[in-house]
């Protein structure tokens, strides 16, 4: 990789023009990135930053920091999205009609909502919420989290009362799994697999084929289990049906032009490699890919020098002097930590094309409140329309 | 932590960007080290998911079945359909019978797409490998360590004995629920170990982690605190410098204020448990010299003096 010659000529690369552009015109913003980036962060800056320009903003998010979860006020795990305080949103510099809402998205309660819509009565709903095996399938959170971002995502896009939608994906490996979530769940469906499970509605060789499937099922899970199994799944039949419908249909969306795909990364060497595979996955996946953030860059060092017996005065203290010079092999790291940070931007605008970008968020001091921070990376999003004509 | 490489099963967890995967590989080698057969294994899906552990040794997933991915290491992905395949060939016992339920797509299907059945074949795969035997009573893995992220599937993995027998009570699977349990809740043969690093946010991450953990059944075995930075100021020195700074901004600032940082945020994890911690220094080593690293920490705090000398004299 020729990073010596790039970083030479950076370019577009310093300027937030098209981040700033998509803040303002983007109908979904998907943030993907490793966990530990600050992902979650990012997607409530860009947010913050559209609801400045007059936007009304939901940020979707999966596993804030508690901290992160107070501050966004979701930490209780609410029922609907919660409008960000008033005054936080003043202070924030959020006017009318630009607003702010948040959403921790709580897998069990997706889930149970979409079986009361689709159940009809309130005796059916009751009984498949109350059936064992859905119980825990809705507890035991793991994989259904990808099902219900996309269902979550459905809802909202459908309602229309956000003019932008924030997605925090899920943290960890499988952060594009809610991508091939639709594609699952046609697996589960087509085949006629829940036929087999379901003899009443099946023809003469599916009733022989389930007779023997269950027999298995029984030998297997024991006959009681079974019977929930099977009925479990006559009750989900059509709730799948439709899930899977409403899936493929944000799947489509998300591929669409307004839609921007942001990948978030730190500088670590982790973190930098599965940022460039999450790129290679939402090209190949068709999606549209807009740019990198490089968050808790150094590649801004601002008006630091190196720390030198020189920046003393005649009286310092001795104690000052060696702190300074112990400090030198700290400020060592630090200043190469601005040239490799340098290059890594410069690489992944490389990366990112002619029509990407890659941006650098500083690391901001630790201890600041999160409202502190959120605002401060919202303003460098915003950097060079708040300079513009505009 | 002297007992870690005693154990048969270890779960190593950890919030995103900790540096979990780091400390898997660099234990596998510090098993591998004491003479241990070490199994080094992460939940997989067989797909083309992104893994930071394979990495470290040079590929990009770990191998479906098991096989040696550095020397004296065996790595292996733990897969749902793996684990369902294994299972009830242990269970019908009749090679043809098992080929048709395993042909059947349906059955495939079912659990690959409900959630808490894949959980039960990446359970089934982990058991299989635990009850492997070279001669009778000694098993082919000594030691298995499982990379887990912290999420869900941690938890739904690590309870998952517990919720299953209370729904099945009879039967091969409430055995092998049992059986689970005789290894992963018993803290001569398992524990889980949660990573962290020296810092604000991580600590009170890794702090609600250990409280999830504590809900479910598996032993606790300690901490791993990563990447700690060295501490060379003195009390007067950093007093003088915090002022001299407010005036002049300088490179070194930022790693000056995060060792601050990691001495409250240490003293903050050990007033709030009583486990074990173990600290691996901040490095500016990468990739393979940096596991290498790791792992000589490690060896020093997790390995008891005659094992490491069984070890050595291989």
């Amino acid at each position: 990789m020729s990073e010596g010659t790039r970083s030479a000529s950076p370019g577009p690369v310093w300027t937030p023009r098209l981040l700033a552009a998509l803040v303002a015109r983007s109908k979904v913003i998907v943030c993907c990135g490793a966990g530990g980036v600050g992902k979650t962060t990012t997607a409530a800056s860009l947010g913050l930053a559209a609801a400045r320009l007059g936007r009304r903003v939901l940020v979707l998010t999966i596993d804030p920091s508690r901290r992160l979860a107070e501050t966004l006020g979701v930490s209780r795990n609410p029922k609907a999205p919660v409008p960000l305080p008033a005054e936080r949103q003043r202070a924030a510099g959020i006017l009318a009609p630009g607003s702010l809402d948040a959403w921790m998205l709580d897998a069990k309660l997706v889930a149970d909502e979409s079986v009361r819509r689709f159940a009809g009565d309130e005796e059916r709903a009751r009984q498949i919420l109350a059936n064992r095996i859905y119980q825990q399938a809705t507890t035991m959170v793991a994989s259904l989290h990808e099902y219900t971002a996309m269902k979550a995502l459905h809802g909202f896009i459908t309602e229309g009362l956000y003019d932008l939608i924030v997605l925090d994906t899920p943290p960890s490996r499988n952060a594009l799994d809610f991508l091939d979530a639709p594609k699952r769940l046609a697996g589960f469906l087509d085949g006629k697999m829940l036929n087999m499970f379901l003899p009443s509605k099946a023809g003469l060789i599916n009733r022989a084929a389930s007779g023997l499937i269950n027999r298995i099922l029984s030998g297997v899970f024991g006959r009681e289990f079974t019977l929930e199994l099977a009925s479990f799944l006559e009750s989900f039949s059509s709730l799948f049906v439709s899930l899977s419908a409403d899936l493929q249909h944000v799947r489509e969306r998300l591929a669409q032009d307004d839609v921007a795909f942001l990948l978030v990364t730190s500088p670590s060497e982790a973190a930098i490699t599965e940022a460039h595979f999450f790129h290679e996955r939402v090209l190949q996946l068709g999606l549209p890919f807009r740019g990198f953030i490089l968050n808790r860059s150094h590649a801004d060092p601002g008006n630091k020098v190196f720390p030198d017996a020189s920046l003393l005065s005649a009286d310092a203290s001795p104690e000052l002097a060696s702190a300074l010079e112990k400090l030198k092999d700290l400020a060592r790291g630090e200043s190469l930590q601005v040239l490799r940070d340098r290059g890594l931007l410069a690489d992944l605008a490389l990366r990112a094309g002619k029509d990407g970008f890659a941006l650098a968020f500083p690391e901001l001091p630790q201890g600041a409140n999160d409202m502190t921070t959120l605002t401060q990376i919202a303003e460098i999003a915003l950097a060079e329309r708040r300079r513009g004509p505009r | 932590m002297k007992d870690l490489i005693q154990k048969r099963v270890v779960l190593i967890t950890g919030k995103g960007g900790v540096g979990r995967s780091s400390i898997s590989a660099a234990l596998a080698h510090v098993a591998q080290r004491a003479g241990k057969r070490v199994l080094l294994t992460e939940l997989g899906d067989g797909g083309s998911d992104y893994s930071a552990l394979a990495r470290l040794f040079g590929v990009n997933q770990l191998p479906s079945s098991i096989a040696e991915i550095a020397p004296g290491i065996l790595g292996s992905q733990l897969l749902p359909e793996r684990g369902v395949e294994l299972f009830l060939s242990s269970v019908i016992r009749v090679p043809a019978l098992v080929k048709i339920a395993l042909s059947f797509e349906p059955l495939r299907r079912l659990s690959l797409a409900t959630p808490s059945l894949r959980e039960l074949g990446i359970f089934f795969h982990l058991l299989v490998c635990l009850r492997a035997e070279r001669s009778p009573d000694v098993p082919e893995h000594e030691l298995i360590i499982i990379d887990m992220p912290a999420t869900g599937h941690t938890l739904a993995l690590t309870g998952l004995p517990e919720v299953l027998l209370r729904l099945i009570t009879r039967g091969p699977i409430a055995d092998a629920m049992r059986e689970g349990q005789s290894y992963l809740n018993n803290p001569a043969k398992a524990g889980a170990y949660v990573v962290t690093l020296p810092e604000t946010l991580p600590i009170s991450e890794a702090l609600e982690l250990l409280a999830g953990l504590e809900k479910t059944a598996v032993p606790l075995g300690g901490v791993v605190v990563n990447r700690m930075p060295s501490d060379d100021f003195s009390a007067e020195e950093r007093v003088e410098l915090e002022r001299f700074m407010k005036t002049q901004p300088v490179f070194g600032a930022g790693a000056f204020f995060r060792i601050e940082e990691a001495r409250r945020a240490m003293e903050r994890l050990e007033a709030a448990t009583k486990l074990p911690t173990v600290r691996v220094a901040e490095s500016d080593q990468m990739g393979a010299a940096l596991i290498q690293e790791i792992a000589d920490t490690l060896e020093a705090q997790c390995v008891p003096a005659r094992a490491a000398q069984a070890g050595a004299g291989r």
